[in-house]
């Protein structure tokens, strides 16, 4: 699963803490999204995706035969 | 409350605790320790609740979870390994005079080997400190993997 989180952070002008304080996560949960080393759950990718206004297809993007890591 | 109140309070909790528990060994009385114990946690958990600025999210949560169900996978099987010994404690049937001390006066009585009260203090802690080892590095190690202590590019 990849994701396009940093690139609407840029386009707001908008740091880690800030999104993570408007969505109610730590700073640490958004910096793991962006690596890819977490994959949130529909309800906060459609968090992240309402913040900014757009579609959630156009934050995240799946990606077929990649190994997602995910916890569960 | 502020997050750094209630480590302080957890601190003192703990504290608290410990002097019990020393107070307790010294009148030889475990219930003292036992409900103060019990009572310690509840009034952790319950402070807890009152923390404001203590944000946690799902990813948190998850690492939190996986965790505990990891370390109950592992400390089951030990804990049961170990429980089996003491139930096979139990059941078995002691006899007179033992076959494998030929050497000893047959008038002697034996008492049945039960597992002294010392040992078995000993292995509950012992297995006390597995837990929570377990639970620690588990906890360190999902923590590590789902990005806990990745460098920040900003």
């Amino acid at each position: 699963m990849k994701n396009k989180i940093k690139v609407f952070r840029a386009m707001h002008d908008m740091t880690q803490e800030d999104l993570a304080q408007a969505i109610g996560v730590t700073r640490q949960t958004i910096l793991a999204i962006e690596k890819g080393k977490y994959v949130p759950s529909l309800d906060l990718a459609f968090k992240i995706a309402r913040y900014f206004n757009v579609n959630i297809e156009e934050v995240f993007t799946y990606e077929p035969g990649v190994q997602a890591v995910h916890i569960d | 409350m502020k997050k750094n109140t209630f480590y302080l309070l957890g601190g003192c909790i703990a504290l608290v605790l410990l002097t019990l528990f020393w107070y307790s060994v010294e009148i030889n009385s475990p219930l003292l320790i036992e409900i103060a114990f019990v009572l310690g946690i509840i009034l952790v958990y319950i402070l807890r609740r009152r923390v404001t600025d203590l944000i946690e999210d799902e990813r948190s949560r998850k690492i939190t979870e996986k965790a505990a169900l990891r370390t109950f996978q592992v400390f089951w099987v030990i804990f049961c390994a170990f429980s089996i010994g003491a139930v096979m404690q139990i059941l078995r049937v002691p006899t007179f005079p033992r076959q494998r001390e030929p050497m000893r006066p047959p008038t002697e009585i034996f008492p049945p080997e039960i597992m002294p009260p010392k040992i078995m203090g000993y292995v509950q802690l012992w297995l006390l400190c597995l837990m929570i080892f377990l639970y620690v590095g588990f906890r360190f190690y999902y923590a590590r993997k789902y990005g806990d202590w990745e460098i920040d590019e900003e």
